[in-house]
């Protein structure tokens, strides 16, 4: 199976990347409701993220989900600084995973509900 | 009448178990003079952290979902259902279920065959526990294999051995060595803490709601889950089946137990599919929400097994399976719940379907495959039917987006869902269950019980 995760991409976020190569590769899910950007995960880095995130789940995509809102935030740092969606940057985040732990332990206490 | 009408199925075991005294005097008589034990949680073996809590079994069993269960199980029970999952008296069943003792609090205790012993809950009698057999559990991590199957004895549909990273597995080896066996009465009926009261149908009152709403067949969706639109499909469509007209009802029943970091909370979800009927999405005349106490041995085909007796017994006609049912991980083949349900798993001591064998079920199976979104129909999609790529739904997928605080667009998630997740994200300052949330449910539980 091949492994992948996904980066949501709000206004913000896709003006971080307009422009670079990264555009073409946006996808448009749900009848063009959500845009976002697939990174490829290897077998080695999936068992690596299982083993040191423990909510971390494999869904019925292949999809690698239920990570710390950190390391998504940090996959979504490295995917616009390496204007790339290899695995180079599933390693780089990976190598701040002392970092994201350290901010998911505060997440995993308190989380904003949003206002609506 | 057409010869093709089906009609309510009997409870599993031909009757449902009822073992609650409601007469508070007839109660206090029948403690007087016994000893009592304070019920604790079965604490992970490893970490501490609650795992189970056996007053769920207690509720289970003496309200009928698990009938024909009426007790904690004897030593030979236990092995026979290792062996065949079948009881003593012949009836299938997938897991044993026993009260488990440490060897102190044994000692203390100092109870033995035919003693009563007196179950306190939240430091109120709650029920009582007659005791017929003392037996010690030599192996829990043995019997926690033997539970859940192994590759080697089980090469149909386990994939994986089991370790302890499986939440069912380590309750299994979490469980304290003594086993007190025998009968359970509830002597103090406890009341549902909300949200869940108005979710409380036990197997007699569901059947009398069914009754009411005129409700001859009714497909039940098992759910841990809140649901977004794939489930909603999947209800609405698997609803088509019945007999000569599509199923009356889809019951929703919840398990609610101890959960999972990273899952939603059981009030969020409990409200989540309560809003589905609310928003108007499937009719609420068609569609009710339920729940049964149970901490998930995430089991897929025997934890199947098991959702078919609990739906049976409250009265269901029909039940929809799916791809991974009630599993975690990778440990089984992800379609062994319809392999279980179309063929049988032999060394589960099935070699045809728990519909075709002696003392087997009557609920019919409705296996099901998965919706998702078709951008070239413009709609939710099934599996089987649609011929264009599609866009699969996933609930972990979901989850990562609320957690990111993006609302999801409302053909992946109902608004009105949506808000019952902020609902309870604002109770709880968190949308999922964390630590926090674990270790507050396990001291409240879902119940409060009142003098006796």
């Amino acid at each position: 199976m091949a492994y992948f995760m996904v980066v949501l991409l709000d206004d913000n976020r896709f003006a971080k990347i307009k422009g670079t190569e990264l555009e073409e590769k946006v996808q448009y899910m749900f009848g063009g409701e959500l845009r976002c950007l697939n990174v490829e995960v290897s077998e080695e880095m999936k068992d690596k993220i299982l083993q040191e995130f423990d909510t971390a789940r494999i869904d019925s995509r292949g999809a690698i989900t239920d990570v710390p809102v950190a390391f998504l935030r940090e996959l979504f740092n490295q995917v616009a600084e390496k204007k790339s969606l290899g695995s180079e940057v599933i390693e780089a985040v990976l190598a701040k995973s002392s970092e994201i732990k350290e901010l998911a332990a505060k997440e995993s206490e308190y989380l904003p509900a949003p206002e609506i | 009448m057409s010869s093709l009408i089906i009609e309510r199925p009997l409870p599993h075991g031909g009757r449902l178990v009822e073992r609650v005294v409601r007469d508070k005097e007839a109660a206090k008589k029948m403690i007087k003079g016994c000893p009592t034990y304070d019920i604790k949680p079965t604490l992970h073996y490893e970490t501490g952290v609650p795992v189970r809590n056996v007053y769920r079994e207690i509720m289970s069993i003496c309200y009928g979902f698990f009938s024909p269960v009426e007790g904690s199980m004897k030593q030979a029970e236990v092995e026979r259902i290792l062996k065949e999952r079948r009881l003593l008296n012949e009836w299938i069943f997938p897991y044993p279920l026993v009260f488990d003792i440490s060897k102190e609090d044994y000692k203390k205790l100092g109870v033995g065959s035919g003693d009563r012993l007196v179950l306190n809950l939240k430091g109120k009698p709650f029920a009582i526990l007659d005791i017929e057999e003392v037996w010690e559990i030599d192996n829990p991590e043995e019997l926690a294999h033997k539970t859940f199957g192994t590759p080697e004895d089980n090469p149909e549909v386990v994939r994986e051995r089991f370790n302890k990273k499986h939440p069912g597995w380590v309750i299994y080896r979490s469980l304290n060595p003594i086993v007190l066996a025998g009968k359970y009465t509830i002597i103090n009926e406890p009341k549902m803490r909300p949200p869940f009261d108005r979710f409380w149908f036990p197997p007699r009152k569901c059947r009398e709601e069914f009754d009411k709403r005129g409700w001859r067949t009714v497909i039940n969706h098992q759910t841990r889950n809140v649901p977004h639109v794939g489930h909603e499909f999947l209800m609405k469509n698997a609803a088509y089946t019945g007999d000569v007209e599509p199923c009356h009802g889809i019951l929703v029943n919840a398990i609610i137990g101890v959960k999972r970091r990273g899952d939603y909370p059981d009030e969020a979800i409990v409200e989540g599919h309560e809003a589905v009927n609310l928003g108007g999405y499937i009719k609420p005349e068609r569609h009710l929400p339920t729940i049964c106490l149970w901490d998930m041995r995430y089991g897929n085909p025997l934890e199947s097994l098991l959702h078919g007796i609990i739906r049976q017994n409250m009265g269901c006609t029909h039940h929809m399976f799916g791809r991974d049912h009630a599993a975690v991980g990778e440990y089984y083949d992800k379609w062994s719940t319809q392999i279980l349900w179309t063929k049988g798993i032999p060394s589960f001591g099935f070699p045809k379907p728990p519909t075709d064998v002696p003392y087997g079920l009557s609920i019919r199976p409705q296996n099901m495959r998965e919706f998702s979104y078709c951008p070239t129909c413009k709609e939710m999609a099934y599996s089987e039917t649609c011929g264009h790529k599609r866009e699969k739904l996933s609930g972990s997928f979901l989850r990562g987006m609320v957690a990111e605080g993006v609302q999801p667009p409302a053909i992946i998630m109902r608004p009105e869902v949506y808000k019952a997740i902020v609902k309870w994200w604002k109770h709880f300052n968190y949308p999922f269950c964390n630590e926090k949330y674990v270790i507050n449910k396990e001291k409240e539980l879902e119940v409060d019980l009142e003098d006796l």
